[in-house]
């Protein structure tokens, strides 16, 4: 700052006015953390919502029959009719470095009856080891235990529990079109509740051993429906697909690798929307921000017309008026960014790490999607867009200072200093 | 010589009053006896089914009982695997009693338009026999010979209230005996949905019926679900309380 004469005089000019300085700095100080806040927060909400729908019970990626989506048929397993080897595809599948965990899948359709009750339900084959480290809806159950292979045990929704009013121990007949046309139905003992908190999932899967399934729908036992995959991060989802493509090995149908981004594209196109809408909240916080400093300046300006009238009475020119107004704009903005971030900053890391839980004033879980989101304030951090807010903030400072610096490189000397 | 002219002239007479040409059709009296063919007030049956999808084929042989339009019982003969599995349809409601795990369970209302004993009926077919002169508004489309055979054509549209899945059936009635040939459903865009065919006309319990029906749904090329009546009764004696999940569950 000490190069220049002008930016002297426009940082030196902030102190003239503490209060004034002090307001204007705030303005735009909050300006910045609203901005950095709100979208962090929204951030963190579309990255919560990912990581819901694609952790909770989907995966980031799933394997199929080509022909499985979108009417999920029995018939349609990997490899076709004659199904594939489960275990060297899995192996293949975890050798990936993107890879955390892959689980072997078996759905089929049919009913679920305890008593008098009876409901609908998908039936959902699992492989128990593989499936806890994949997915979360079963890691803690509201009560019991996982099943065990072979021993007739399933699990179902807490909602599905309560429609049947069946408690754990309890036994549950269960019928399923088998593969071979028959009316495929079994006794068995209900070992445990899960709660994703997804009413339409708590409400039809049953849960049970992916053998068991297989053995109830009359499928052998190198047909499954689905690998589901877990990648580290959401957003390497569809890099690890398109390798994953090229290194299954080849079977008698044809495979496809789908990452989430391709299976639930409304969702993808909604984060879409959400960033294009932070440029938009930009414009609107800095928006307003620039009347409030541009009225200051003016004001600032107005005061000091008979300096600058010196200035340019002793042979300033109007340029060198207009940078020392615009060099105030400058400074203001410094300073606004500086207290800014102070504030910001420690809130943000706050907000991150022990996020305010606001369950204690919602009724129900909340989904947005169809993604299970904890009712949190966790924010994301985005450092490209703190960036730019940053730049928006000094952008805003030296506009609303244009005006009053052009005003001020207008003064007339003559007129100024003889008071008219 | 008088007496043949009088002979001849009686058969004559005979002949003018029976020709059927001459007496206005009445198209819903021609559905309401189609429809009641196949449905005595009571009847008893064995019949085989043979369901042929994409992926399986299957034979069950099955004995049927049935009061009214609101009672049947079907309970499966064979295969032996699924011998002696039951289903009450009875006031609208379905239980099907599993005798592998000696249990019996009423179908949730959701499930009704799931498949009936894996074939291509649903089980809303089974249930809701619903007489068409009452659901339905009839008109006779074609009155006349298709390939030498004197047939009607009748097009059925739902009358607005009607609880049918239809857009429109048709139904093509062989003039001489009343056999049903075929029925088209058409679905509520007007796509063909389903084609019934009815074959093999025989006497069984004293009534001519048609023997074997098959059913093609459109949306599955190359599937069909055929019905193979062996035995038929019918106005047997039977009373609403064999209806019962009793009966439901006795295996044979």
């Amino acid at each position: 700052m000490s190069e220049s004469p002008w930016l002297r005089i426009g940082w030196r000019n902030l102190g003239r006015n503490r209060k004034r300085t002090g307001l204007t700095a705030i303005g735009l100080a909050i300006g910045f953390g609203a901005n950095v806040f709100v979208v962090g927060w929204s951030e963190g909400l579309m990255a919560e919502m990912v990581e819901s729908a694609t952790s909770l019970v989907n995966g980031q990626i799933e394997i199929h029959d080509v022909e499985f989506r979108p009417e999920r048929s029995l018939y349609d397993t990997i490899g076709g009719r004659e199904g594939t080897d489960v275990e060297a595809l899995l192996r293949v599948i975890d050798g990936d470095v993107s890879v955390v965990a892959a689980a072997p899948r078996v759905y089929a359709g049919g009913l679920v009856s305890s008593g008098e009750a009876t409901s609908a339900g998908m039936f959902m084959g699992i492989d128990p080891v593989r499936e806890l480290a994949l997915t979360r809806f079963l890691d803690q159950l509201v009560d019991g235990r996982l099943p065990v292979t072979g021993q007739n045990e399933l699990l179902v929704g807490e909602e599905m529990a309560r429609q049947l009013s069946t408690s754990v121990g309890d036994e549950l007949v269960v019928v399923a079109s088998g593969a071979d046309g028959s009316m495929a139905n079994d006794l068995y003992t209900l070992v445990g509740i899960f709660r994703s908190g997804l009413t339409e999932l708590d409400a039809t899967f049953v849960v049970m051993p992916v053998g068991d399934l297989q053995t109830l729908v009359v499928l052998s036992p190198n047909r499954v429906h689905e690998i589901a995959v877990a990648t580290a991060d959401p957003m390497v989802a569809e890099a690890t697909a398109a390798r994953l493509a090229d290194i299954l090995p080849s079977v008698d149908s044809a495979i496809e690798v789908v990452p989430w981004t391709v299976l639930n594209p409304v969702m993808v196109d909604y984060v879409a929307l959400a960033d294009s809408m932070y440029f938009v909240i930009i414009l609107i916080v800095f928006g307003i921000a620039i009347f409030g400093v541009a009225n200051s300046m003016l004001m600032a300006t107005f005061e000091r017309r008979r300096e600058f009238a010196v200035m340019l009475a002793l042979g300033a020119t109007p340029r060198s008026v207009w940078a020392v107004v615009l060099s105030e704009g400058l400074a203001v903005g410094v300073v606004s960014l500086v207290l800014g971030a102070v504030v910001t900053f420690p809130l943000m890391v706050w907000f991150h790490n022990a996020p305010p839980d606001l369950s204690m004033f919602l009724e129900s879980d909340v989904t947005l999607m169809g993604a299970l989101l904890s009712p949190s304030l966790r924010v994301e951090y985005d450092v490209p867009y703190w960036c730019t807010c940053a730049a928006a903030l000094i952008v805003t400072a030296l506009l609303a200072a244009l005006y009053p610096a052009m005003r001020a490189g207008r003064t007339l000397p003559a007129d100024t200093l003889s008071g008219l | 010589m008088r007496a043949i002219a009088l002979t001849v002239a009686m058969l004559f007479c005979a002949w003018v009053s029976s020709a059927p040409a001459q007496e206005p059709v009445d198209a819903r009296d021609i559905i309401d006896r189609v429809d009641r063919i196949l449905r005595g007030e009571s009847s008893r049956g064995v019949a085989t089914m043979e369901v042929v999808t994409e992926h399986w084929e299957r034979q069950v042989t099955m004995e049927l009982w049935s009061l009214g339009t609101d009672y049947s019982l079907v309970r499966v003969r064979a295969p032996q695997k699924e011998a002696g599995t039951a289903t009450l349809m009875a006031d609208g409601n379905i239980w099907n009693y599993l005798p592998k795990v000696e249990r019996t369970i009423k179908l949730p209302a959701s499930m009704m338009g799931g498949s009936w004993l894996g074939s291509h009926f649903t089980n809303d077919d089974v249930v809701k026999e619903s007489q068409l002169i009452e659901d339905f508004d009839i008109e006779i489309a074609f009155d006349g010979e298709r390939d030498g055979v004197a047939v009607w054509e009748l097009l059925l549209t739902p009358k607005p209230e009607a609880p049918v899945v239809w857009g429109s059936i048709e139904f093509q009635v062989r003039q001489a005996d009343d056999m049903p040939l075929w029925a088209k459903y058409y679905d509520e865009d007007g796509e063909l949905s389903r084609t019934m065919e009815y074959s093999e006309f025989a006497v069984l319990g004293g009534r001519l019926v048609p023997a074997v029906m098959h059913m093609y749904p459109s949306d599955k090329p190359g599937e069909r679900t055929t019905l193979l009546y062996e035995e038929l009764e019918f106005n047997i004696d039977l009373d609403p309380s064999f209806f019962s999940l009793r009966t439901l569950q006795r295996r044979r």
